[in-house]
């Protein structure tokens, strides 16, 4: 069953920040092949959040990871913008990544040795550039963190130190942030906290989203809904709400 | 990014300390081999100029047979020849020579390394580089001065009258007391000054022969210059040195016979430790880098690229090797002293003064400190390069465990290669020493490369018992230790490469001592030996063997000397003896004429060196002797064991025509028939102890003295090596500690279902024991064959060195200590892994 697009998501259509093109991904070889993604084409519109969702083994993390240029898809391509992944070497993927991603992992995003200042100011040092204050104090700002900057990540909850990845993924202005089960090693206040974070960078900064969650009430939180399940979309949910999406899973299995 | 390793560096300081050290004390026993030799250098420089000091010119006979062997003698009467020279202040004859003095115990002062000397007591001042301290110079025969040094080691003091051994023994009393120049003795040298009458009677024995001539330049007038000058005056055979020149002969005779060549054995063994201590820092930081791989990960994938990563690790690398190389340096000193005292133990007194660092041995320290961190870390650094930014996001893998297809068929071919030119260098004929060289050095690679290919089976294997004794630690044992073959390898490696070199070396010892006993055993037919020991002091006068001959319990006593002469131009040692007598006591294997013919005018040869020169019984052989002339002698007799006499025997009666000091170095005796050994034995000790005291020992003793040589070079050899095995037992500490923090959750859960802390201690002890025995079992295997191999190569391309010994015994003691080795090196990580609170274990990331 496929929801109708509302109207606002039509508008903003006009520009995609990443979109998989019939991309498909084998793991192995032979009679061990596994099939992670089957011709997958999807697109994640600019200045949005979306979910990807789908039960374990459905592809979804395969499909972030090849979209963000951690991995790369054995036939089809990925765009991100308009630069085809598909042609970069691992140096110009690496740039890429620095300069036009930002990245939230579910556990160990941080530098255990730098402080939280530290590992946001990262990518901008690994670039050999300085940080501009104003958008760091933006950052800061926006993810409550002016207290904590001096604070190594053992000092800090797992609330903070992930809001610290979020704030390191935000503070080059990425073209899109992906965030892997971001609230997975969270008890639920902190797992909200930083899905509002999330969805305040899309509404307030202007930020891209994309979260992979199996979680149906954080996935309520975005703009839309993609599902997978065995390496293929098999919905999409434009106004998504914790109930909508709990039917659609159920229906699916997952 | 360097921001970022320095951060990291700070927070593991520990880890890499560990690391470090293996740095420091590699590149401390290099700097300490550095700085004791240019302080060595300086120290001898120092005192031969010392010995020189105010003496401008020397005159002196050309004829020099060995650098470290007395010139010839010059005619007494060139001194008026010299004074009239223009220039010439003041010309003083010199005699000198070697001369034993007898300390208040009866036994002979120093002998060991720096030389005992007798000579004139030169009277003037200035020419003289001792000063009298005490007492007055020597005016009538039988009066002495000698240096406070040795006056105070031999229990002596001024007045007292002790014998001099010329080696014929000369009373003296000591009138006076010397220092060279402030101080107290000359570097351990011995000197006792004689008139000239007297030391041209005792030390040389020439009515009208001196030594030297010392010559002091009229003010305004070179060195150079009057050398020259003096040159023009004298006869042929004779020459003029300036005192630099001469000074700058010492030292460079000094290096070439002594300095150069220890210098070089140390480097070697730095050079091992070194070896082992890159193995060491490969290993830590491979798991150091395996450690970090999610950290290594998360990096890759918000931006950091690959050049960027290997830049992580070596400046990682470069900062350790820094800062160990320098705190290595600071240790090399310590080491030089260490070093001189260990030389001092052996026996081999060596000058020191105060440390001399050049800017050389710092700059050496320090660039080998950072080539060799820097050469073991470049593959751990390129791993960290591979790792995928996603490795990130999954459970941490720590490690690439199983060795590649690639390795094994490069490790077997390379060992074939090693295993094949070994063997075939060392059974061929003539043995090429290269050759096996090389084949060494391939199989030492291939098993290093190897290593990890058999580390799994081999673990598996050697922790069977453990497992099987130990129950659960055991069992935890042997699986950790079988879990990471590249690991358990590398970790073994180093033992392996120090232990093999242990092997070597030992076999190679009881070879040759096994080889030593056999020859004595076939050819020394003598009940007695009478002998300065093995490594030979100033020996003693010939008279010993004849008043030796008039006892009544003595059937045969017959002298062995050595000396040196020329022959084809080439400078050969010789032996001198009464053939006839000798053959009597002596089995020496004649193969064509007969020793009781070889009398005046007669030598005999070993076969070897005559069919290398192409002579039969018959020939003549041109011998030119110290003294300058040359005789024409014919071969008498041609031997096959050369083991005692050397490649030629010379009689008596010709050696003491030319000879400065004929000296014996052992007496062959023979007890008379029906006579008890013992009472035998005392009776020669009793003439023995009025010629300086000689050792007297029956065959056995005879045999254990020479072998004891042999014993306490390979003791010095095995202190050497001693930190090259410290370095690799580091290592397994080391790793060990790692692994211990990189299982912490295991431990942890190991502990939450009820492993006891002992257990624990004991799992990771017995890991450390199943290691160590890995490593050893391969030195052993490594080194017996290796050592097997020398032993066969030099034995064919020598002649020399009988046969191949297995010393069962001491391999066994190796394997063992490596062993206990192992169980000391698991102290600390045991420990520390019985101490882990086991929630914070379980939590822990």
């Amino acid at each position: 069953m496929t929801t109708t697009p509302t109207a606002t998501s039509t508008d903003v259509r006009t520009r995609l920040a990443a979109q998989a093109v019939e991309a498909t991904k084998v793991y192995g070889s032979g009679p061990t092949a596994v099939m992670a993604l089957d011709a997958v084409t999807v697109g994640f519109e600019a200045g949005r959040f979306t979910a990807i969702m789908g039960p374990s083994g459905s592809g979804k993390s395969t499909l972030m990871h090849c979209v963000a240029g951690l991995d790369t898809v054995t036939e089809g391509r990925v765009l991100l913008g308009d630069v085809d992944l598909g042609t970069l070497s691992d140096r110009d993927l690496t740039l890429l990544r620095r300069d036009r991603v930002g990245f939230v992992f579910q556990a160990f995003n941080l530098v255990p040795t730098l402080t939280a200042e530290e590992n946001i100011t990262l990518p901008d040092r690994l670039a050999g550039r300085r940080t501009d204050p104003d958008r760091l104090a933006e950052v800061v700002e926006t993810m409550g963190l002016g207290d904590r900057l001096a604070h190594r990540p053992s000092e800090l909850s797992g609330g903070q130190q992930q809001r610290v990845a979020v704030a390191r993924a935000l503070v080059r202005r990425p073209d899109i942030v992906f965030a892997d089960e971001p609230t997975g090693n969270l008890d639920s206040r902190a797992g909200a906290e930083i899905l509002q974070l999330l969805r305040r960078a899309v509404d307030e900064l202007g930020q891209t989203v994309v979260m992979v969650t199996h979680d149906p009430r954080a996935a309520a939180v975005a703009d839309s809904v993609v599902f997978l399940a065995d390496g293929r979309i098999v919905g999409r949910d434009d106004d998504p709400t914790t109930a909508s999406i709990l039917e659609r899973t159920s229906s699916l299995g997952g | 990014m360097l921001f970022l390793t320095l951060r990291e560096m700070r927070a593991h300081a520990r880890r890499l300390a560990g690391t470090s050290l293996a740095v420091v004390l590699g590149v401390a026993f290099l700097t300490g081999t550095l700085v004791l030799g240019s302080t060595l250098r300086r120290n001898f420089d120092d005192l031969f100029a010392g010995a020189v000091a105010g003496q401008d010119v020397v005159v002196r006979s050309e004829t020099l047979m060995e650098m470290d062997s007395p010139r010839g003698l010059i005619d007494l009467s060139l001194v008026e020849r010299v004074e009239a020279v223009d220039g010439v202040a003041h010309a003083e004859p010199e005699v000198s020579g070697l001369g034993q003095l007898l300390g208040a115990d009866g036994e002979p002062i120093g002998g060991m390394g720096p030389p005992q000397l007798a000579g004139s007591w030169t009277e003037d001042p200035e020419l003289n580089p001792y000063r009298l301290a005490e007492g007055r110079a020597p005016e009538r025969s039988g009066e002495a001065v000698v240096d406070r040094n040795t006056l105070e080691r031999g229990d002596l003091a001024l007045g007292d009258t002790t014998t001099l051994l010329t080696p014929e023994p000369f009373e003296v009393t000591i009138v006076g007391v010397a220092t060279f120049g402030d101080e107290d003795g000359m570097a351990g040298v011995t000197y006792t000054g004689l008139t000239l009458e007297d030391a041209m009677a005792q030390v040389t024995g020439s009515p009208d022969g001196v030594s030297s001539i010392a010559v002091r330049a009229e003010e305004g007038v070179s060195p150079e210059e009057l050398a020259e000058r003096l040159d023009a005056a004298l006869p042929d055979g004779v020459e003029a040195v300036t005192g630099e020149a001469l000074a700058d002969e010492q030292m460079d005779e000094i290096a070439d016979t002594f300095l150069d060549m220890m210098l070089a054995m140390l480097t070697t063994f730095a050079g091992i430790a070194l070896l082992v201590a890159t193995f060491s820092i490969y290993n830590t930081f491979s798991i150091l880098v395996a450690q970090r791989t999610r950290q290594v990960a998360l990096l890759r994938a918000i931006g950091a690229g690959r050049g960027q990563v290997l830049r992580t690790v070596v400046i990682e690398a470069l900062v350790v090797g820094l800062v160990a190389a320098a705190v290595g340096l600071v240790g090399g000193l310590g080491v030089a002293a260490l070093l001189t005292a260990l030389f001092d133990l052996a026996g081999f007194a060596l000058p020191t003064g105060g440390m001399v660092v050049t800017a050389s041995t710092v700059v050496a320290g320090l660039v080998v400190g950072v080539v060799t961190t820097l050469v073991a870390a470049a593959a751990p650094a390129v791993r960290a390069t591979r790792v995928a930014p996603l490795a990130a996001l999954r459970d941490a893998e720590v490690e690439r465990t199983s060795p590649s297809r690639a390795r094994a068929v490069v490790g077997g071919a390379v060992l074939a290669a090693g295993v094949g030119l070994t063997l075939a260098a060392a059974t061929s004929e003539g043995g090429n020493v290269a050759v096996a060289g090389l084949g060494a050095v391939l199989t030492v690679v291939s098993a290093v490369v190897l290593g990890p290919v058999v580390a799994r089976r081999a673990v598996a294997v050697l922790g069977a018992p453990v497992a099987r004794l130990r129950g659960v630690p055991g069992g935890l044992a042997r699986e950790n230790a079988m879990r990471n073959p590249r690991r358990t390898a590398a970790t073994a490696s180093a033992l392996m490469v120090g232990v093999a070199v242990v092997t070597l070396f030992t076999v190679f010892a009881s070879s040759l001592e096994a080889s030593l006993e056999d020859t004595l055993d076939r050819s020394l037919a003598s009940d007695l030996v009478v002998n300065d020991g093995a490594w030979g002091g100033g020996g003693f006068s010939p008279g010993l063997a004849d008043e030796l001959a008039t006892l009544d319990e003595v059937e045969v006593a017959t002298g062995l000397g050595t000396g040196e002469v020329r022959i084809d131009d080439d400078v050969k040692s010789v032996s001198v003896a009464e053939p006839a007598e000798l053959a009597r006591v002596a089995d020496l294997g004649v193969t064509a004429g007969s020793l009781t013919d070889v009398g005046d005018g007669r030598i005999a040869v070993a076969e070897d060196t005559a069919s290398s020169h192409g002579w039969a019984v018959g020939d003549t052989v041109e011998v030119t002797f110290v003294d300058g002339r040359t005789e024409e002698l014919a071969v008498a007799a041609t031997y096959e064991v050369d083991d005692l006499t050397g490649g030629y025997l010379l009689p008596r009666s010709v050696w003491e025509r030319h000879a400065l000091q004929p000296t014996d170095r052992m007496v062959l005796v023979d007890v008379a028939d029906g006579v008890d050994l013992d009472e035998a034995e005392a009776a020669v000790t009793e003439v023995a102890d009025r010629f300086g005291g000689p050792n007297v020992e029956d065959r056995e003793e005879f045999t254990a003295t020479m072998t004891a040589g042999v014993d306490m070079m390979i003791g010095v050899v095995y202190a050497l090596l001693a930190l090259a095995v410290v370095i690799a037992l580091m290592g397994i500490a080391n790793t060990l500690s790692l692994a211990v923090h990189e299982r912490v959750r295991e431990l942890g859960l190991l502990r939450a279902v009820g492993t006891t802390r002992a257990q624990v201690r004991s799992a990771v002890r017995w890991e450390s024991v199943v290691l160590a025995v890995f490593g050893a079992a391969g030195g052993v295997a490594l080194g017996v064959f290796l050592g097997w191999a020398l032993v066969e190569t030099v034995s064919a391309a020598t002649g020399n060195l009988g046969s191949f010994a297995l010393p069962t015994g001491t391999l066994a003691v190796v394997l063992v200590a490596g062993a206990l080795a192992g169980a000391l090196a698991s102290v600390r990580p045991a420990r520390r892994a019985a101490r882990l609170d086991v929630l914070t274990a379980i939590a822990s990331p």
